[in-house]
């Protein structure tokens, strides 16, 4: 590849990246692979692994799924407008690599709340199970709307109380230093 | 951080290793493929297998030599363990943030040994989280509750060791203090039951009541006066020498250790953590002994002197000892709920007002108020909440607390009037219980501010007791360095899981330029530092005129390195000792010659205070390109043997950096050179380049080499040239 060629190359990507390539169930074919992941085929194309990632994964966790290759620099392959347009088994393969890359589990009951020299540690059930863990008692509760709160632990580990309504006035009342 | 968990009994009779097969890293996993939180799941790396274990067996297993790749991916709240192999991308496990770190070294670790390599990655990461109690560690290698009291109490006396004569005195002044303010209540008594009570007492004997009772109570003031001297003193003191320590030794550490923690940490250990040991023993530990003593003496001579009536106002004790720990709860919880709210709105205003154009641009003014007014009536609904709160509960604590003494008078009361007991012995009585009641509330607080000093021990003593990570030699050779590096297969990290550089092998002979080139990133700066002995290699042989690096003296070897980096740093002080500072007996003279070569003397010349100008945080602001000229000077001042030049041209306008050009010219000539450079042009005077990415050595050879090779270093200088022309012609048409 000569010099001329390196730069005609970089200013073409640049420009891909302009254009929203869209993913629909007419032009390409997801399949899995024995190794657990996700390859897909885009207009005879295929690409043996590739990775999904969610735009609005608090918002709109199903629509705008980007898929990007595999390496590190995970370019924009193309966007799926929406999951619900494609074919169910395709559907759910994209959902267990969803689920997989955006781990937040829900919070359902608070059992226990004991602060400590700056640290909140917290006993919890989720809906993945029970859990335990610890929060610095600034800054880690952040505020998606007046009912739904994503709190992070010291590991950068995230928890959703989905509902804050639905707590019970006991559970709130532990909640309380935190809102 | 521990990479090798034991695995359980059950799962390594699943794992059943074979021939010597073992167990070298071993990780909880903890979560299912489906993201469900899972106990005891295990991956663990043998010298023959990657494998997923669970209670219900082995899940998922890997030969190690099929391995080729091994990666840990970071997701969302999560990482998962991919292996390559022959059969493509396998997923091997997955797990929540709380072990990704780890599973980044297992990842790094089993690659090694599938490639066969030697070596075993560690960590030399704390653990952020004590594994007995689970409590968060405040930055140190022990957590400071599981380590047990007896361990901060030895770390407390070996910190008070060396002043053992003042603190003997503080106690001893302690004990005067205490004894002198329980004798002053048995004087009183003496002086109602006395003097006063049979009304037989002369005006000669109030006299010498008063005067006993002045004396006595003017010594307990100058007791305490004196002791609190000591106290301060003392205080002062120890944390003086603590600081001193604690510099010294942040000095001796190497990079590598000073790097591993954020600059404000170490400062607030210099800082504020001996501040709060001085203080300690200011407050708190002053206090304490006395306070204990004052209060046993008090309750021994009330138990001689009625025992019945001493259980009844002690029976209170605890009482009052519970409801002042939940109300400090309540009030703690209440109070800061109260902060958090004002912050809030503080930040509400502060947010409106910066972003003010942006408001009045949108018109959003009307929605902006009504925020900042549903924040202020929240903030006070709080706030009334808690005041009301503090003035009801208030009193009828104080009533609570006070009930030990009300105790006291009924039951005393009873006494005196049926003869059992005199009037000043129910006063003298009265005054111990009041003794003993007095500094619960103090008492409650104490284990706190134990809790704060061992903590702060345990920060102190933890860089105390750090050893210094570089390898030093029995007996440091102190020689004069002529020049000649040679790199033998060198490997290195800063974290063992991630290899900056891998195998480099490189000869210079003495008094060569060596450019090094290649993409930010690639491990040029590292390179520079392990020849200028910041960091030891992990593998291979830094050789200097032959011999290993690591046998040299380093303050011998770095007094004979010169060293201009991109930014340079000038401490504060006159230009004149900024430029001497890499050789402090210069004379003026040398000084003047070492500026002058480095085209810094005319400039300096200019400046109204000459060599006398005072540089640094708060001095003369001098532009980049003058700054390096000084550090040029400052280089040539002690004729170094090696050179290093780390991005000494970027950030310069033409001019200066001609100048600069020309300054070191002069400077590297005759001495062995490393130089990094983005701008190309700068190592046209470079005997060899190396041209590194992607951690290895990719090209080597003179410049008209590289570009007849038409390999990477081609490719960059083009693209250099490349730009350049653009740059011009946007000039052209702006």
């Amino acid at each position: 590849m000569n010099e001329n060629e390196v730069l005609v190359n970089e200013e073409r990507e640049a420009e891909d990246n302009l254009e929203i390539r869209r993913i629909t169930k007419d032009n390409a074919v997801f399949f899995s692979t024995p190794g657990g992941f996700i390859g897909m085929e885009l207009d005879g194309k295929r690409y043996e692994r590739v990775q999904v990632f969610r735009t609005f994964p608090f918002t709109a966790p199903e629509v705008y799924i980007s898929v990007r290759e595999p390496d590190w620099k995970a370019r924009e392959i193309g966007l799926i407008e929406n999951l619900n347009d494609l074919e169910k088994q395709t559907r759910e393969r994209i959902e267990i690599q969803l689920n997989r890359r955006y781990f937040t589990p829900k919070i359902q009951r608070i059992l226990d709340v004991k602060m400590e020299y700056g640290y909140a540690y917290f006993d919890v059930v989720t809906d993945r199970g029970p859990c335990k863990f610890t929060i610095p008692m600034s800054g880690s509760v952040a505020r998606l709307s007046e009912t739904r709160l994503i709190i992070t632990d010291i590991d950068q580990n995230r928890f959703e109380v989905a509902d804050l309504e639905r707590l019970t006035s006991q559970e709130l009342r532990k909640l309380d230093l935190f809102i | 951080m521990k990479l090798n968990f034991a695995l359980p009994e059950k799962l390594m009779q699943h794992l059943s290793p074979s021939g010597g097969e073992e167990v070298i890293y071993c990780l909880p996993c903890d979560l299912d493929d489906d993201g469900n939180y899972q106990k005891s799941w295990y991956v663990a790396v043998t010298g023959k297998r990657l494998a997923l274990l669970a209670p219900a067996g082995v899940l998922r297993e890997y030969p190690i030599r099929d391995i080729t790749d091994l990666r840990c991916d970071t997701m969302t709240g999560g990482g998962v363990l991919r292996a390559e192999t022959a059969q493509g991308s396998q997923f091997v496990a997955r797990f929540s943030m709380k072990y990704i770190t780890r599973y980044a070294y297992l990842a790094r670790g089993g690659l090694l040994l599938a490639r066969g390599e030697p070596g075993r990655v560690e960590s030399r990461e704390r653990e952020r989280v004590c594994e007995k109690c689970g409590r968060v560690m405040p930055g140190t290698n022990q957590c400071p509750r599981c380590n047990g009291k007896m361990a901060g109490f030895r770390r407390f006396w070996r910190l008070c060791k060396p002043f053992s004569l003042s603190l003997a005195v503080v106690s001893l002044f302690m004990l005067a203090g205490s004894g002198a303010s329980l004798l002053i209540q048995y004087v009183q008594r003496l002086f109602i039951d006395d003097v006063l009570k049979p009304k037989t007492g002369t005006p000669g004997q109030v006299g010498a009541f008063f005067g006993v009772m002045l004396a006595l109570t003017l010594s307990i003031i100058i007791l305490n006066v004196i002791r609190y001297y000591y106290s301060v003193k003392l205080g002062a003191r120890i944390s003086m020498s603590l600081r001193e320590r604690l510099y010294v030794k942040i000095q001796q550490l190497s990079l590598s250790f000073i790097q591993s923690r954020r600059p404000g940490e170490l400062m607030n250990r210099v800082v504020s953590d001996t501040n709060e040991i001085r203080a300690f023993m200011e407050n708190v530990f002053a206090g304490m002994f006395s306070t204990m003593v004052t209060m046993l003496g008090a309750l021994v001579i009330m138990l001689a002197m009625n025992w019945k009536m001493t259980l009844l106002s002690v029976v209170f004790v605890p009482v009052v000892l519970v409801i002042t720990r939940i109300w400090r709860k309540k009030i703690h919880r209440m109070f800061s709920m109260q902060w958090r709210k004002k912050d809030k709105l503080s930040n509400q205003l502060q947010d409106v007002i910066s972003g003010m154009r942006v408001v009045k641009t949108f018109g959003k003014e009307i929605e902006e108020t009504q925020r900042f007014d549903d924040l202020a009536s929240q903030f006070y609904s709080v706030m009334r909440k808690n005041e009301r709160f503090w003035a009801t509960f208030w009193p009828m604590l104080t009533f609570l607390m006070g009930c030990g003494s009300y105790v006291v008078v009924l039951a005393g009361g009873g006494a005196v009037l049926g003869g059992g007991l005199t009037v000043g012995q129910l006063t003298q009585f009265m005054a111990y219980a009041g003794m003993l009641y007095g500094p619960l509330g103090w008492i409650a607080n104490l284990p706190r501010s134990l809790m704060r000093m061992a903590t702060c021990l345990d920060r102190v003593y933890d860089i105390l007791d750090e050893t210094t990570e570089l390898y030093e030699a029995e007996t440091p050779a102190e020689v004069v360095v002529k020049g000649h590096i040679a790199l033998d297969d060198i490997v290195f990290g800063y974290k063992s899981y991630e290899p900056v550089l891998e195998h480099i092998s490189m000869e210079v002979k003495k008094g060569e330029m060596i450019g090094l080139v290649g993409p930010s990133g690639a491990g040029k700066s590292t390179l520079i530092n392990l020849i200028m002995r910041l960091y030891d290699v992990d593998q291979g042989k830094i050789m200097v005129d032959g011999k290993d690096i690591k046998e040299l003296d380093p303050a011998c070897y770095h007094n004979q390195m010169g060293v201009v980096l991109q930014e340079t740093f000038l401490f504060s002080g006159t230009i004149f000792n900024n430029i001497r500072f890499s050789k402090p007996d210069a004379t003026l003279e040398e000084v003047i010659a070492a500026a002058k070569s480095a085209n810094a003397h005319d400039f300096i010349c200019r400046l109204p205070d000459g060599y006398d100008t005072y540089v640094g945080e708060h001095g003369y602001k001098i532009s980049g390109g003058e700054r390096q000229r000084i550090a040029i000077a400052r280089a040539l001042l002690n004729d170094p043997k090696l050179l290093i030049l780390d991005e000494a041209t970027s950030n310069l306008d033409t001019e200066s950096e001609y100048q600069i050009q020309r300054a070191l010219e002069r400077l590297t000539k005759g001495r062995t050179t490393f130089a990094i450079a983005h701008r190309l042009s700068t190592l046209k005077n470079a005997d060899r380049l190396f041209v590194i990415d992607n951690h290895r050595i990719i090209e080597s050879g003179t410049h008209n080499e590289l570009i007849e090779k038409k390999g990477m270093y081609y490719r960059l200088v083009k693209a250099q040239l490349e730009m350049a022309k653009v740059a011009k012609t946007k000039e052209a048409a702006g």
